[in-house]
């Protein structure tokens, strides 16, 4: 079979698993939107988005790498089908779990899900998610609800844009809808993942996964607005598996995830650090460190979170961590800086020489190069 | 449109409960402990729910600002507490940070609204005594104005004195940044 013949068969198949799948959960796409006329609510919306898209697009937060943003783009485009031209992906460099799809066609995919989704198929989940949310033309019911209650600020809130988020907890304004939008999207999302070849068993692991970090937190589920709002996570996880269950096979992609994200993990870490949140952090990393041993960035940074958070133990914690990395080898500079850091407050002055020296010679371009050099040279022989 | 109506309803509430008092060059005392000389004006912003800190400006807030911290305590917020239980991280000194923990602390606290911080350089320098400064650079996620800043920072019998000033990188900073300085160099710490 040439090449030709095989992408057409390819493509015949695909119709007929969509239209399976499609009557199987009775939902059909709808045909492209056209722009609606800018007097019109929905018009004006528009207006909004693109020029929150344009200021988006000259954004220092804008994460400006062709290949990563092509991977992702050419992943909505085959979840987003004939509506793939009006689907523009902007990958957003903030720690925090988000994606957020305008009614114009801007898709923000935020650094903080990438870090955390495990897979293509996942990632294809929460893009499918918001994908959804769009072909069903939700935001447009917000808007005229969020302007008939004055709530116009907390509805732009839905779209990630910045000036209008108030709060940042661990899930920015993902699945900020209401319980019966969401329900939706969440259908309308695993059709679409499975349409695309991925396997919609992963949808329900990324709610697993996030609830393992929210419910580390001091107070636990009791604050979260999220699940003041929506349907019980367990109750959300169990119907994405019984949706999953409809329409087994598909692929994760692991392994090509992981490749293509590679090159920016270390950064993404360092902003999860910063976020200070560091129970969700624990939570994150430790679940990573089990997912991925071999890789010593999750044991550096779980070890770095201890040690900033300083508590009962932590320190101990924190040394067994940066010991682990630098048994994997090719672990980060800073792993040193942690030891000797740690060995200098615990006044072990050759254990601590020996994490400083090393952490000098691996970073000599350090920004923090002349504050541990005086701490190597102040340490007692 | 947003922006402006946050920016109108930030001054209006300004306008309402916030005084503005010059801060006249020479000496002054900043909370119990500390002391510094000024060789020129500033605009000592106070309003209820600030915080801990001074907040001191050149240009007006929010252009510039330079927060001046006194005698925080072990366990203290380094910014205004919000609503308990709120999604944002409140950051608290501890009084066993070393230098780089309290750099960390800061930047988590100007990062609280998902603005970015980078670290630029950090060093010991004489600040009250023995101490260390810092420069960063930040992009404020609301406005996407990237600023460069300056601290300073020691702690004294477990206190944390410090000093902070940031301002939008082209033109504000490279203005203020020396009296910045200067002010730092006469920082005195009361034993």
């Amino acid at each position: 079979m040439n090449r030709r013949r095989f992408l057409a068969a390819g493509a015949g198949c695909s119709a007929c698993l969509v239209a399976e799948l499609a009557a199987a959960q009775d939902w059909q796409a709808p045909a492209r939107f056209a722009r609606p006329e800018l007097a019109s609510d929905e018009g004006g919306l528009w207006a909004l988005m693109d020029r929150e898209e344009t200021r988006l697009r000259r954004s220092p937060f804008a994460l400006r790498d062709p290949q990563l943003h092509t991977h992702v783009q050419d992943m909505a485009c085959r979840l987003a089908g004939e509506h793939c031209p009006d689907v523009r992906v902007h990958l957003v460099r903030t720690p925090y779990f988000n994606a957020s799809m305008a009614p114009n066609g801007m898709l923000q995919v935020w650094t903080g899900l990438l870090l955390r989704v495990d897979n293509e198929a996942q990632l294809a989940a929460v893009l499918g998610h918001e994908i959804g949310h769009y072909l069903a033309r939700h935001s447009v019911e917000r808007l005229r609800d969020a302007k008939s209650r004055s709530a116009f600020g907390q509805f732009l809130g839905l779209f990630g844009i910045a000036g209008a988020v108030g709060q940042l907890g661990l899930i920015a304004s993902m699945f900020a809808y209401g319980r019966e939008h969401e329900s939706e999207a969440d259908r309308i999302g695993a059709i679409l993942m499975r349409k695309a070849g991925y396997d919609a068993g992963e949808a329900a692991k990324i709610w697993e996964n996030l609830l393992l970090e929210i419910k580390a937190r001091p107070e636990g589920l009791s604050n979260s607005p999220l699940f003041a709002r929506h349907p019980a996570p367990d109750d959300r996880m169990e119907a994405l598996a019984s949706l999953a269950a409809g329409m087994p096979g598909g692929v994760a992609n692991d392994a090509a995830w992981r490749e293509r994200t590679k090159p920016f993990l270390r950064d993404w870490l360092n902003d999860e650090i910063k976020r200070g949140q560091h129970e969700e952090s624990l939570a994150l990393l430790t679940r990573m460190m089990l997912r991925s041993p071999s890789m010593p960035e999750y044991a550096y940074a779980r070890g770095e979170v201890y040690r900033l958070r300083a508590g009962d133990g932590d320190l101990d914690s924190a040394i067994a961590d940066f010991k682990a990395a630098a048994a994997i080898g090719g672990e980060p500079a800073e792993t040193h800086r942690g030891l000797g850091m740690i060995y200098r407050l615990r006044k072990q002055p050759a254990e601590a020489r020996s994490g400083l020296q090393r952490y000098l010679e691996l970073a000599p371009q350090a920004p923090d190069f002349a504050m541990m050099k005086t701490y190597l040279e102040e340490l007692p022989q | 449109m947003t922006r402006k109506l946050l920016g109108a309803l930030f001054l209006v509430s300004l306008a309402g409960c916030a005084a503005v008092a010059k801060v006249e060059t020479g000496d002054q005392a900043i909370g119990e402990r500390m002391a510094l000389r000024l060789e020129g004006a500033w605009n000592h912003v106070n309003a209820p729910g600030m915080g801990p800190a001074q907040v001191w400006t050149m240009e007006g807030l929010p252009v510039d600002q330079l927060l001046l911290y006194s005698g925080i305590k072990d366990g203290a917020l380094i910014h205004p507490g919000g609503p308990a239980g709120g999604a944002r991280k409140s950051f608290a000194f501890r009084s066993s940070m070393q230098p780089d923990e309290i750099v960390a602390m800061f930047e988590g606290m100007l990062t609280r609204d998902g603005s970015s911080f980078r670290l630029v350089k950090l060093e010991p320098t004489a600040f009250g005594g023995r101490g260390f400064r810092f420069e960063y650079s930040l992009v404020r996620k609301v406005d996407n104005v990237q600023h460069a800043g300056i601290g300073y920072a020691t702690v004294s019998k477990g206190e944390l004195f410090a000093l902070l000033y940031f301002a939008p990188r082209i033109e504000f900073f490279p203005r203020h940044r020396g009296r910045v300085e200067s002010i730092a160099r006469t920082i005195q710490i009361k034993n």
